[in-house]
């Protein structure tokens, strides 16, 4: 049976660590040898012990003798529901924490390594990353919306931490520009709760869901909804709500961009699909499907499109991200099991690949290789970079073997399936639009000649998570089958299939 | 053993680092090692022609193992005559490229990774062929991309990287309509497997049908480089070194055809083939068929540029094949395409590589420059005076025997479809243009005054990979029998 700290234990271990780093960091700094050994040591410490509350749960969840759909675990007895908080366990939510615990711990691997130790705030770094991790965590365990809103806030309010790191006036201005963003999202999302707890009188996902399909007069409730989409939206940076994202994760050091894109992007996926599939389901509830598809097209276009058009390389990564929103939205809205499939699915591998993408980068910026210029024959100066830098743009180009391939294939079969064929042309269309930009920035690496042949040395230790990320896309484009497995018990229990 | 497909596609695998390895130290040996492999391939791959002759199997060797069952897809290993053919031919060509490499590469730099690449692209040629689910036959297909792209951007001539940029996005972009198609078979019929899905597009939704089989056929059509999307292929073919050019139009385009003949029409075209769509279909596969006969003898003839010269007779001679495959299902005229995309991929490949020698020998790429070297190069001018009349359809040499195939079939289509009169004998004129380009090409090259200085004959082993591929044109063209045979045990329609 599980019971309220199993579910609570992964949460808390995350943010009690995050307060331990601290001090554990300054002390280590203060010996002054063996200073990265020991920072190693002490965050493998870490996340290994954080890992097993998060597998003590997984394998409680699948040991119960009858699969049940989801356990709620209310945290509040039961006349003041209104101060309750739920957690649901299900097992979208268990995959979500395996996926952020693992993508956590390579990206937190890479940061230890970028983020020069003997800084001054590094170790606030540090435990801001882990608190971002517990929070991420918390947003996958939430029952209701007020649970998931409180986490998910707190997840984001870190992340302008990670943005600011090196206070440069662009990061200030970009991580300003995401803090103005997030707050109005979050007013949106607030005044939208308040209408759905009034309507309701409940904030559990399942609670509002039976509720939601009794329920007659449904003009107050298309205004809860849009207010809480739109609040999603925009920290998911689904055009026209993008402008932050490009800007933040270009001035943002490349460990905090790599770190947020895999995590918080697809959180911000991850919140969607609660929303909308877990809530609004079937969509004859509150027809939203046609808004939604609008939407994903309109944020695939764009974000190829402005990708296409960007000279700085961090900057034409930044709008791959807001392309693959367009992507992961394809698939919710497709509302198919099919479809949720490829979405869990691209939310491990696009995280990973733009991971990848950002780590990458963010080696040859600090060679001072910035624009698509600089990168001329980059291939040859750095080859291991490259190479990592080659196989993740072929991966989000969706060429097989690698792990991208399977992604879309899985979105666009899910848009046929839904009968929104358009929307599959679309995605196809300007998935070529991204091969071609894609190409265009591995021509420079590979094709122009650079003015200078010397080779650069290159910082070992920072390949060694890149290079781990790379063999799982690789790895999971050759055999799906492994992660397919995780999510398929996910597709059994979706809401809509009766 | 029962592992042979398995094994034929884990020889290349495995050996790519071996070969990269090897070729650190020496590219003459890592070379070396690339056409053992092909020739281990080929060996692996003819323990599979008794059981395929044999009637008991059905004509068919299956293998199949665990893959990712949720997507409907097993790793299915298949072959029959017709790929059985096609996988042979190809790592034919393969060891041939590997051995011309040898001296045409050799004062090239990197060739560890072009070794390493080739061996790569032999994974994905080979799979394309020797599989029929439909998962696999995708990655394969754009598996062929990749090392392609920087073979031909690495070492090519000019500017390589626009060339296969174009090459990239172009068949790249084909293969994501590819994708499209095969999403939606997967949803109509939820498995992947092309025979099982077969059956079960007969009781699906036609107009849905005609999509998916428009989208693979455009998708397809791209890589085979059908007018009007074969934009890519002349730059592509011509900017590519030799060894690549004759692998690119040899087997890359064909595997184009070949996809159009198992996946468009194998598998999809059986739903509408009794509607009038089906009807239609055939008959615009015809007509781009006669388009791009034409349009490729046409630029061929007044191209002055050596390898554009043999890259348009490519782009025609996939309209012989996409009108052989409009066909569709008349015996002859099948067996005649398959047999066709065999004996091109020789010719073509040979045509190549004897080019190839010529611009190595001499440093310069325009035909008008050149004359007379059939005395001074006779093995390379008797190569290319070889592949240059096979691909005019001239026998004995080997196109010419599924050329004339194909025109039995479009007879007896005549007799029953009225419409087909038309393209055949368009399609008749444009063999005589055909032969126009091949005695225009010969003739500027080998015969009449010598212009330059004297030119060597090529080193060893390009002459080895030459003469290789000769005997198999000649042979090919008196004793098509072991293709045929092995082609004629799969009935069509």
């Amino acid at each position: 049976m599980i019971q309220i700290l199993d579910v609570s234990l992964p949460i808390i271990s995350f943010v009690l660590f995050s307060l331990l780093t601290i001090p554990v960091v300054k002390a280590i700094r203060k010996r002054k040898s063996k200073t990265t050994v020991l920072t190693l040591g002490w965050f493998s410490i870490v996340f290994s012990i954080a890992a097993v509350p998060v597998a003590n749960l997984t394998i409680k969840y699948y040991e119960q003798p009858s699969p049940q759909p989801f356990l709620n675990i209310t945290l509040a007895s039961e006349p003041f529901t209104i101060f309750s908080s739920t957690f649901m366990i299900d097992a979208i939510s268990i995959y979500m924490a395996i996926v952020f615990t693992a993508v956590g711990a390579v990206t937190f691997l890479y940061s230890i390594f970028y983020i020069d130790l003997s800084e001054r705030p590094s170790e606030r770094y540090y435990s801001v990353m882990l608190m971002i991790i517990g929070c991420i965590i918390g947003v996958a365990f939430s029952g209701d919306l007020l649970t998931l809103f409180i986490f998910w806030e707190a997840a984001a309010a870190g992340s302008s931490f990670l943005m600011l790191y090196h206070k440069t006036p662009k990061s200030l201005h970009a991580t300003l520009k995401y803090l103005v963003m997030i707050i109005i999202a979050s007013a949106f999302i607030v005044y939208g709760l308040s209408i759905v707890y009034g309507i309701t009188g409940t904030l559990n996902f399942w609670a509002v869901r039976q509720a939601l399909t009794v329920l007659e007069d449904k003009h107050l409730l298309v205004t809860a909804f849009i207010f809480i989409a739109a609040g999603y939206a925009i920290e998911a940076a689904v055009v026209p709500f993008h402008m932050w994202l490009p800007d933040a994760y270009t001035a943002a050091p490349a460990s905090s961009s790599a770190f947020l894109s895999a995590l918080i992007d697809q959180g911000s996926y991850y919140v969607l699909l609660r929303v909308f599939i877990y809530i609004l389901t079937p969509p004859t509830v509150l027809d939203w499907v046609i808004m939604l598809a609008v939407f994903s097209a309109l944020t695939m276009i764009v974000g190829n499109l402005l990708a296409l058009a960007q000279n700085n390389v961090k900057r034409l990564i930044a709008n791959v991200c807001i392309a693959d929103v367009g992507y992961n939205l394809v698939a919710i809205t497709s509302v198919t099991p099919l479809g949720i499939m490829g979405n869990l699915y691209f939310f491990l591998v696009g995280g990973i690949t733009t991971a990848v993408s950002f780590m990458a980068v963010g080696i040859l910026n600090r060679m001072g290789f910035e624009t698509l210029e600089d990168f001329s024959g980059i291939g040859r100066k750095m080859p291991f970079t490259s190479l990592a830098l080659l196989l993740s743009a072929f991966s989000f180009a969706g060429v097989p073997p690698l792990a991208g391939f399977i992604a879309k294939y899985l979105v666009f079969t899910s848009a046929i399936e839904a009968n929104m064929g358009w929307l599959a042309v679309i995605g196809v269309l300007t998935s070529i639009i991204q091969a071609a930009y894609l190409l265009r920035l591995i021509n420079y690496m590979y094709a122009k000649t650079p003015q200078e042949e010397t080779k650069i040395k290159e910082p070992k230790k920072l390949l060694v998570p890149i290079f781990i990320l790379v063999a799982v896309i690789i790895l999971l484009g050759v055999y799906p089958t492994i992660v397919l497995n995780l999510i398929e018990p996910v597709i059994q229990q979706l809401p809509f299939i009766p | 053993m029962q592992n042979m497909l398995l094994l034929t596609l884990l020889l290349p695998t495995l050996g790519v680092p071996f070969v990269y390895l090897t070729g650190k130290k020496s590219a003459k040996a890592a070379a070396i090692l690339v056409a053992l492999i092909a020739i281990a391939d080929i060996a692996l791959l003819s323990t599979t022609v008794p059981i395929v002759l044999d009637a008991a199997t059905e004509h068919k060797y299956v293998e199949s193992y665990y893959w990712i069952p949720i997507l409907g897809s097993s790793f299915t290993l298949f072959v029959d005559g017709i790929s059985l053919s096609m996988a042979i031919i190809t790592l034919i060509l393969i060891l041939t490229a590997a051995l011309f490499s040898v001296n045409y590469m050799q004062e090239k730099k990197g060739l560890a990774e072009y070794y390493a690449l080739l061996t790569l692209l032999s994974i994905g040629l080979v799979g394309v062929f020797i599989t029929s689910n439909l998962m696999l036959f995708y990655f394969c297909w754009e598996l062929m991309l990749v090392p392609t792209y920087f073979i031909i951007g690495g070492w090519g001539y000019r500017e390589p990287y626009r060339a296969a940029f174009k090459f990239f996005i172009f068949t790249h972009a084909g293969a994501v309509f590819v994708l499209l198609g095969i999403g939606a078979i997967f949803m109509v019929t939820g498995d992947l497997d092309m025979f099982q899905a077969q059956t079960a597009l007969m009781t699906a939704q036609p107009e849905l049908v005609k999509w998916i089989l428009l989208s693979l056929t455009a998708g397809f059509a791209v890589k085979m480089a059908v007018v009007p999307v074969h934009m890519w292929l002349p730059d592509a073919h011509s900017e590519a070194p030799a060894p690549m050019s004759a692998l690119l139009s040899g087997v890359i385009i064909g595997a184009g055809a070949y996809a159009i003949f198992r996946v468009s029409l194998g598998t999809v075209f059986p739903a509408v083939m009794a509607t009038d769509f089906g009807n239609q279909f055939l008959h615009g596969l015809a007509v781009f068929g006669v388009i791009s006969a034409f349009f490729g003898s046409l630029i061929a003839l007044v191209e002055n540029d050596i390898k554009r010269v043999i890259a348009y007779s490519s782009i025609a001679h996939m309209g012989y094949v996409l009108f052989g495959l409009s066909l569709f299902p008349f015996q002859e005229a099948m067996a005649g395409t398959a047999l066709h995309l065999v004996n091109h991929a020789v010719s073509k490949g040979l045509f190549f590589l004897s080019a190839g020698a010529v611009m190595k020998q001499l440093g310069i790429r325009d035909i008008r420059e050149m004359g007379g070297l059939a005395g001074q190069m006779p093995v390379t001018a008797t190569s290319s005076i070889t592949a240059a009349l096979s691909i005019a359809g001239v026998p004995p040499f080997a196109c010419f025997i599924s050329e004339f195939l194909i025109f039995v079939g479009a007879f007896q289509a005549i007799n029953s479809d009225g419409f087909y009169v038309l393209p055949t004998v368009l399609m008749l004129v444009a063999t005589v243009l055909s032969l126009a380009y091949a005695l225009r090409y010969i003739r500027h090259i080998f015969l009449g005054p010598t212009k330059l200085k004297k030119a060597e004959e090529v080193p060893f082993f390009m002459k080895l990979a030459m003469v290789i591929l000769v005997v198999f044109v000649i042979v090919l063209g008196i004793w098509p029998t072991f293709f045929l045979d092995l082609i004629t045990t799969v009935s069509f329609g």
